[in-house]
């Protein structure tokens, strides 16, 4: 737990330092080091979304729970059609990562905080939520900076979820983590993909 | 009752009529008469009097009654009202009801007429209270609100009391509808009353439904209870339905949200919803849907088993979407358990409870307290903690001044419920203080130290009791003092009594004087205290040396209590005749001092030093008073020391002194000493120096006028052990029976006891073979001799025999146990005498027999030459022509053969035989049988000529069988062997034996098949290789078939025929002489062999 804490926040801290120092002069080494990130989060998604779905009830508990049905207007979908996803360009790539990285983080808060209030007892999943925000910073530091390299306009900062996240009852909230760890996962093999993509397109 | 009174005064009426009819036409046909009086009433009833008076009233006070009009009267018509009874009131009315004032109990007239409209009758009723309908007005519901969250309905409604003229219980009926006003689900009675006032009332019903589910309907009627009323009592009509129901927005909604619920309680959920739902379940149970208006459906719950700490999720699920809710079933909180408050200051009370049973409810539900002291006023509340525990939760409450005693009662509260607990302390008597810290020592003096330490609180208004705990090496003290507290948190208190120049280890732990806790120890505090002088002088002795010039003063180090400090060095100081003269001044580790002194009686003092002085001296004569009767004595001690014990002697007035010393060392020896007081008639000498099996020297002085006198010499071991080494021994002489054997003594160092003898033991044996046996085991060829006089240092074994080795082994022991052994080999010497005597016996009895035997064989000469030798042999005297007893019993002498009754012929035996005497055959064919006849047979004939005599049987009953086989030769052979092997059995020959003899064969064969008889067949065919007679046995053994197969008795032996045989004409000597010849009376004949002995 300790190591899945500390090791993405050794990762940020590396991985800011060039955006902080200045322009990095070739965008490979912010992508191959943000496809690592992704690469290195994409191994934890499921844990997560099990430990999470583990820790709600029946029927989140349920083995095989899936409710593909339920989504959050204020989280993008990570789905998209192939077609759409092959026609876009490294910089709307970029930017849907992006954005739903940026909701993620914020949603991932909002979810910890659900947790705390519905299961205090319950330490390992709030660290694991903790983390899963942790890194999603992470990666979104890495776009920044692979953006910077390409010389890409980095979108600002918005508040993705507004005021509806108060007074959602506690099954809302539940599901509304359900959806957020999914997209999660979600997100991160999509950008996992992306990444992939941009480090063929940007050889070191 | 109206109506019967009603009743009862018509026929009146209708009489009255007809009277009246009868006199205007009475000419009318009866029957017209009977037709009109019938349309005369009808129209009289129609047009006539106003009729069906009823009243009611509303409220007790106005009756409102109302009749039905006459037919004729139309609109405009005046009815005039008439209460007869009382003060003739009348009240006119436009309508055909009239208000008047409630009449009193009993029955009243009541006229009515119309007015202006003469002509028409009056109606009278009878009106009695009885007959009059108590209705209240139907009820009006003020205010119908719904609670949502709580799913509760709150009525409202005025009982308009204003109306009723005094105090009336009301009933009130409230219905609740469901279903779009179909289901009646609730029916409740409200009880209130009424007094002359209107009052709203208020009436709330929670429903086990959520009120959001489906439209709830509420209606109310009421019924007044008057008991001085006689008239009916009815319920008023229903109000005027009131509805609740909830707008829906768009979205589809699963209620209850968020409930918190007791566990074991009954809860029903809905799904208020646009689309169809499929399911539903709670956890991982499905549910039946109860179907509520449109899609709507709800769930029943039976029983919530206790929530996860996430809650239990109720799930709807429709074509694509869930929908649900979490309930949280747990418990309310439990009563707090242990509460406890304390104070460890006297400025912060600390509350410490354990919640008891768990909620089950986390996170915002969980269980919050408050701590609240009622004589302040004030309360701390708890802060929720993250996980509830079980463990012990803390409250810290501010002491308020001058308050000693609190009033606590903690509340615990959770959405399910609350619970409390209180309790009163005086905080004064519930102190447990913190743990005493910066503990300091400060000297006093060398036995007093002052202590001091810090103790944080406000102590002022108590007093406390500290415990110090005083740690000395192998030595632990507690001390209890009592002390004022004080408000700075310091204190101070004297500790005395301490030795000096001692390491000191105090810890302190407190508590109030009214007793609660003890503090934990403080962490320990190691002082050292200062020197004092020391308290005694030196334990002294001397010596003289050896070469008696010099006395050497020997003293011991003061033991560290009375040394009250570091000891620098000694002074020594000798005097004679109050004369002193201080000798030298001896640092510290030298404990001896050697002085050059004359032979006067000097006295020696010695005085240890410490850094704050000198201790008083101590004082030892030089001189020794001496003692001529003084004896060396023995003593074993007791494993770890030795006890010495004397005759108290009064003249020794100072002490008596025990030294001791390792024996083997030389003078002067002294290894310790130990001082005894003058009383005293034993002292147990102990030291870590004693050895086992060790010898020291005790010596016992006695003091008498400052003068040392030896009273007592002992030698002694802590403990005797057996001897290390063997006595080394030699032969000093051997002899031919005897051995003396020479030994030395073993060294006292070896020995390691006092001795106590020798053993000797001494066996025959050789080097090698006695080494290896034990002397212990008892063995009787080992002789022992126990050699108890230690003078006695040869010894003499004797009685031994000569050139043996002897195997000698000697160990000496003492009570320790037995030494070593220590063995050797000797050989006696030999014995010349025997030695001759036994040579010289065997060749003289030799020489003589020879001689003896020489004499008589000259003397027999001529008989022997007879006997041995004879020109003639004598037949008689043949011994080869002797036989047995067995054979010739009955015989009183055996004789040379006499041919005389046996005429010998020569008989061919053909092979015209039957087949039965195959007996025969199978034994003559045997090869072993034919062998010897060819060896011995010259006769060239093939046939077999056998030489037979006729049988002679006297007395005897042949035997049939046999008659019948040899019927045919009628010849018997008789095998003399045969008769020493009776054992063959004819049976067995047959058997086995079955090669078909071809005619005889002769001789020898012994027809012997069983194999164990074969053995001895063998044998006995060995013996007699050669001739055998020509008999079967059989012929033999079948004379007595009853006989015993052994037939070694040969008394029933019946032997015929001729034991000779023709080819020999000799009988061959049985192969074992097994009866002596004597028997058969030496001599032999064929009459004595045929003469038998009686058959049994």
């Amino acid at each position: 737990l300790r190591f899945s804490l500390t090791a993405p926040l050794c990762l940020l801290t590396l991985l800011l330092l060039p955006l902080s120092l200045g322009a990095p002069i070739s965008p490979a080494e912010p992508i191959s080091q943000a496809y690592s990130l992704a690469l290195y989060m994409q191994k934890n998604t499921s844990t997560l979304l099990q430990t999470y779905l583990q820790y709600q009830g029946s029927p989140f508990s349920d083995p095989g729970f899936s409710a593909p049905e339920l989504q959050l207007s204020s989280l993008p979908p990570a789905a998209v059609s192939f077609k759409t996803w092959h026609a876009l360009d490294d910089g709307e790539r970029l930017g849907h990562a992006q954005g739903a990285f940026l909701a993620l983080t914020q949603h991932l808060q909002l979810v910890g905080d659900d947790q705390r209030d519905l299961n205090p007892g319950s330490p390992i999943l709030l660290a694991q939520l903790g983390a899963a925000r942790l890194r999603a910073q992470g990666l979104l530091g890495n776009m920044a900076a692979i953006m910077t390299a390409l010389g890409l306009p980095i979108p600002p900062e918005e508040d993705t979820l507004g005021v509806v996240a108060f007074g959602a009852s506690a099954f809302e909230r539940k599901c509304r983590g359900y959806v957020v760890t999914r997209e999660y996962g979600h997100w991160t093999d999509r950008a996992v993909r992306d990444l992939a993509l941009l480090k063929a397109k940007y050889p070191g | 009752m109206m109506n019967i009174s009603l009743r009862l005064r018509r026929p009146s009426r209708m009489v009255d009529g007809k009277r009246m009819r009868m006199t205007s036409s009475f000419q009318w046909l009866l029957l017209t008469f009977i037709l009109l009086y019938l349309m005369n009433q009808v129209n009289s009833q129609k047009r006539g009097a106003p009729r069906d008076l009823k009243c009611i009233t509303n409220n007790l006070q106005v009756w409102d009654c109302s009749w039905k009009a006459p037919s004729g009267a139309g609109h405009g018509t005046i009815y005039e009202v008439c209460i007869e009874s009382r003060s003739h009131s009348c009240y006119q009315s436009e309508k055909t009801n009239a208000k008047i004032p409630a009449l009193l109990p009993g029955d009243h007239e009541i006229t009515i007429n119309r007015l202006y409209d003469f002509g028409n009758p009056i109606s009278k009723f009878t009106l009695n209270e009885k007959n009059v309908s108590l209705i209240p007005d139907t009820p009006e519901i003020l205010n119908l609100s719904a609670d949502f969250s709580t799913s509760t309905l709150h009525l409202k409604w005025n009982d308009r009391g204003s109306i009723f003229p005094r105090h009336l219980n009301v009933i009130w009926e409230v219905k609740i509808l469901r279903k779009e006003n179909t289901e009646i689900i609730k029916l409740v009675t409200h009880n209130t009353t009424v007094n002359g006032k209107d009052t709203v009332h208020h009436w709330s019903w929670a429903s086990d439904m959520p009120l959001e589910c489906t439209t709830h309907s509420v209606a109310i009627r009421c019924y007044v209870d008057d008991p001085h009323f006689s008239g009916r009592k009815e319920w008023s009509d229903w109000s005027p339905l009131k509805n609740i129901s909830w707008s829906p927005d768009s979205q589809t909604k699963v209620f209850p949200q968020d409930k918190v619920i007791l566990v074991g309680s009954d809860i029903t959920f809905c799904c208020v919803t646009q689309e169809k739902v499929l399911s539903a379940q709670i956890g991982q149970t499905n549910c039946p849907l109860i179907h509520l208006d449109g899609e709507n459906v709800a769930i029943k719950i039976h029983n919530i088993s206790v929530s996860a700490n996430s809650g239990t999720n109720v799930v709807f699920t429709t074509e694509d979407n869930i929908f649900g809710t979490v309930i949280f079933a747990g418990y309310p909180p439990d009563i707090p358990q242990k509460l406890n408050c304390e104070t460890y200051d006297l400025k912060e009370i600390i509350c410490t409870w354990n919640p008891g049973r768990p909620t089950a409810l986390v996170g915002p539900r969980n269980t919050s307290y408050t701590l609240f002291e009622s004589f302040s006023g004030k309360y701390v509340k708890f802060k929720r903690v993250e996980a509830p525990t079980n463990e012990s939760y803390q409250l810290f409450f501010q002491m308020r001044p001058n308050q000693e005693i609190y009033n606590f009662t903690l509340n615990a509260r959770n959405p399910l419920g609350r619970s409390e607990s209180t309790i009163l302390v005086n905080i004064t008597e519930k102190v447990y203080p913190r743990i005493p810290t910066s503990i300091k020592v400060k000297d006093i003096n060398s036995t007093a130290v002052i202590l001091s330490w810090h103790l944080p609180g406000n102590f002022a208004k108590i007093k406390l009791l500290c415990q110090i705990e005083i740690n000395k090496t192998n030595s632990v003290q507690e001390r209890n003092i009592t002390i004022r507290g004080v408000e700075n948190s310091s204190y101070l208190v004297a500790v005395d009594q301490l030795n000096p120049y001692t390491v000191y280890t105090f810890r302190i732990r407190c508590s109030a004087e009214t007793f609660w806790k003890w503090s934990k120890w403080s962490n320990e505090k190691k002082y050292l205290t200062t020197e004092a002088i020391p308290s005694k002088g030196p334990d002294t002795w001397r010596e003289w040396s050896s070469d008696g010039k010099n006395l050497i003063i020997y003293w011991k180090p003061l033991p560290i209590n009375e040394a009250n400090g570091k000891i620098l060095s000694y002074n020594v100081s000798c005097s004679l005749d109050e004369e002193t003269q201080s000798l030298s001044e001896i640092p510290d580790p030298q404990h001896k001092a050697e002085l050059q002194l004359d032979k006067n009686d000097y006295i020696i003092s010695v005085v240890a030093k410490n850094s704050v002085g000198s201790s008083p001296p101590s004082k030892i004569a030089s001189m020794e008073i001496p003692n001529d009767d003084l004896k060396v004595e023995q003593a074993v001690g007791m494993g770890n020391g030795i006890l010495l014990t004397w005759n108290y002697d009064p003249s020794m007035t100072c002490d008596y002194v025990i030294k001791w010393c390792n024996s083997s060392r030389a003078e002067p020896c002294l290894m310790d000493w130990k001082k005894v007081p003058s009383n005293s008639t034993e002292a147990v000498i102990e030291s870590d120096q004693f050895r086992p099996g060790v010898r020291y020297n005790f010596f016992l002085y006695g003091c008498r006028n400052q003068g040392y006198q030896l009273l007592r010499s002992i030698i002694g071991y802590i403990e005797e052990l057996a001897p290390i080494v063997a006595p080394n021994f030699t032969v000093e002489d051997t002899s031919a029976d005897s051995i003396l054997v020479r030994w030395e003594d073993i060294p006292v160092e070896e020995l390691r006891g006092f001795l106590r003898g020798y053993l000797f033991y001494f066996e025959k044996g050789e080097r090698d073979t006695s080494k290896i046996r034990g002397l212990e085991s008892g063995r009787s060829d080992i002789k022992v001799k126990n050699i108890t006089d230690l003078s006695q240092k040869t010894l003499r074994i004797a009685d031994l025999q000569g050139k043996t080795s002897y195997h000698l082994v000697l160990r000496a022991y003492t009570d320790g146990g037995m030494g070593p052994e220590k063995s050797m080999f000797v050989v006696t010497k030999e014995n010349s005498v025997g030695l001759i005597i036994a040579i010289l016996i065997p060749v003289a009895v030799a020489v003589i027999v020879g001689v003896v035997t020489s004499i008589l064989c000259y003397r027999k000469r001529e008989w022997i030459k007879e006997t041995f030798y004879p020109d003639i042999p004598n037949p008689e005297n043949c011994k080869a022509l002797q036989f047995q007893k067995s054979v010739c019993e009955g015989n009183s002498a055996l004789k040379t053969l006499e041919m005389n009754p046996c005429t010998p012929n020569n008989v061919e035996v053909l092979e015209t035989r039957s087949a039965v005497p195959k007996i025969e055959d199978t034994e003559i064919i045997s090869p072993i049988a034919e062998r010897p006849e060819e060896s011995s047979d010259a006769e060239p004939e093939n046939h077999v000529v056998v030489s037979y005599c006729p049988p002679v049987i006297e007395e005897e009953i042949p035997n049939p069988g046999v008659d019948e086989a040899g019927g045919t030769s009628q010849v018997i052979y008789i095998d003399v062997q045969s008769m020493y092997q009776p054992q063959a059995k004819p049976e067995e020959e047959q058997e086995s034996d079955p090669v078909g003899g071809a005619g005889y064969k002769p001789q020898m064969h012994l027809p012997i098949t069983s194999t164990v008889e074969d053995l001895a067949a063998d044998a006995d065919l060995d013996k007699t290789a050669g001739y055998r007679p020509q008999a079967n046995v059989n012929a033999w053994n079948l004379v007595s078939p009853d006989s015993p197969r052994s037939t070694d008795s040969n008394s029933e032996i019946v032997s015929f025929g001729s034991p000779c045989s023709i080819n020999s004409r000799q009988f061959l000597i049985p192969p074992k002489d097994e009866d002596s010849p004597k028997s058969n009376g030496g001599g032999w004949s064929f009459t004595n062999f045929f003469q038998n002995k009686p058959n049994d």
